[in-house]
């Protein structure tokens, strides 16, 4: 083998070799989401998804990006509809069709990770903070909620940085819809505003309706 | 000399084994029946900031339980079956948030559907603490070796709590709690004297948590 060959085959190995101890992620979350066990209210909403939320990619650091806008696109839609009767998709707020209905806009404020190497516990550690922004369908504004998401992987043994921060985003994204099912109608401008539009009294009168 | 040597690997090897004891109650001396159309979760607490309840010990535990034909649910299908009430945010910390849960028609439904009768909540970990000693290894052109001596303890400490799904009972608990010490040696290969306390404890409660149950054989 001629010497330029040998000396190049050498170099190409030791970028390979470098390469593989990079402390770069580029993470795109593929995890399927299990549909919720929940009985909406009877309440129209109008969800939406703008086109910046559905592609999403999130930068907390500069050695790392998080594809996160199909993955929480199919999760809160998933969420949503576990909360409200009546439902639509939108891309922007001049496209909502319903009257007498919520308009809800979510949007990602922060993503924080946290690494072994940062923090020297034997996790990873991710965190989403989401802001529903709430309004009725003639625009007064109901709430503008905070809701973060947090996801740890159980350890970090054998796990690949990026398999890694892929395992404790789809917990926080679980989380997301967790938190959302579970706060959603307790959050108290919301409350008020079922009770002003006598959500809670049809409820009641559907509850009657279902029993023998 | 042959005596000598068995008598040394015995020594050895005996200083290697876990010391586990298992604390029982049960609030009477029922045994749960359970057909072959039901069956078992075994749930881990993930709640706590510094500590999850892993995966391998719960799997270890169910794998335990099927050896006795207990039909055992997975425990990551049960999850995504009734999402979200079961994560690490909205799972049920005692009788009376399970009670208010099984009030939704929908939990109930999907449990009874996929048939399970009791969940087993586990909630622990293990844990190394008490590292001493230390230990080198070098190569070089005429050959490599270790040598030196390394000591650590372990210990793992394990609750299973089982309730009842249908009665919406607690039907007992178990306190598993197995500790024990490992050695590296080093003399020019690395020998490592492993005690498998994680695996003792999976071993003493599986057992343990098997004689909870009575299957109803099919006539």
């Amino acid at each position: 083998m001629p010497k330029t060959k040998i000396t190049l085959f050498s170099v190409l190995l030791a970028v390979l070799f470098i390469s593989g101890c990079s402390t770069s992620a580029q993470v795109k979350i593929d995890s399927p989401f299990p549909t919720v066990v929940s009985k909406p209210k009877p309440v129209k909403a109008s969800i939406v998804f703008s086109e910046d939320f559905k592609s999403y990619i999130a930068s907390p650091n500069s050695k790392t990006s998080i594809d996160l806008g199909s993955a929480q696109t199919e999760l809160l839609s998933n969420a949503f509809a576990g909360l409200f009767k009546e439902i639509e998709f939108v891309s922007a707020a001049a496209e909502v069709t319903f009257d007498n209905a919520l308009v809800i806009t979510p949007s990602v404020q922060e993503v924080q990770i946290s690494t072994p190497s940062d923090t020297y516990l034997n996790v990873y550690e991710v965190w989403i903070k989401y802001s529903l922004d709430i309004k009725t369908a003639n625009g007064d504004l109901v709430d503008s909620w905070f809701m973060p998401a947090y996801g740890k992987t159980p350890d970090s043994f054998m796990l690949s940085k990026t398999n890694a921060i892929e395992e404790a985003a789809v917990i926080a994204l679980r989380d997301a819809g967790a938190k959302l099912l579970l706060d959603f109608y307790r959050i108290p401008s919301v409350y008020n505003w079922l009770v002003t539009e006598r959500v809670l009294d049809k409820e009641q009168e559907e509850l009657k309706e279902e029993q023998p | 000399m042959n005596k000598l040597f068995a008598l040394c690997a015995a020594t050895l090897l005996a200083g290697c084994g876990a010391t586990t004891t298992i604390d029982e109650y049960r609030p009477n001396n029922q045994v749960m029946d359970i057909n072959s159309q039901q069956s078992v979760v075994i749930l881990g607490r993930r709640d706590a900031g510094h500590y999850d309840t892993d995966r391998e010990f719960i799997d270890c535990v169910a794998n335990k339980m099927k050896g006795a034909d207990i039909g055992v649910f997975p425990e990551q299908q049960f999850v995504d079956a009734i999402y979200p009430w079961f994560e690490p945010r909205t799972a049920p910390k005692g009788l009376k948030r399970l009670r208010r849960l099984m009030e939704d028609a929908a939990i109930k439904e999907q449990i009874e559907r996929n048939g399970i009768r009791y969940l087993v909540w586990l909630d622990g970990s293990t844990e190394t603490h008490d590292k001493g000693g230390s230990i080198s290894c070098a190569i070089g052109p005429g050959g490599g070796g270790c040598f030196g001596f390394a000591q650590w303890d372990k210990s793992s400490i394990y609750e299973a709590i089982v309730w009842d799904l249908t009665n919406l009972t607690e039907k007992g608990r178990l306190r598993v709690d197995s500790s024990g010490t490992s050695y590296l040696l080093g003399i020019v290969a690395p020998i490592p004297l492993l005690t498998p306390v994680k695996n003792d404890a999976c071993a003493s409660l599986g057992t343990q948590l098997k004689q909870f149950f009575t299957v109803d054989q099919p006539r």
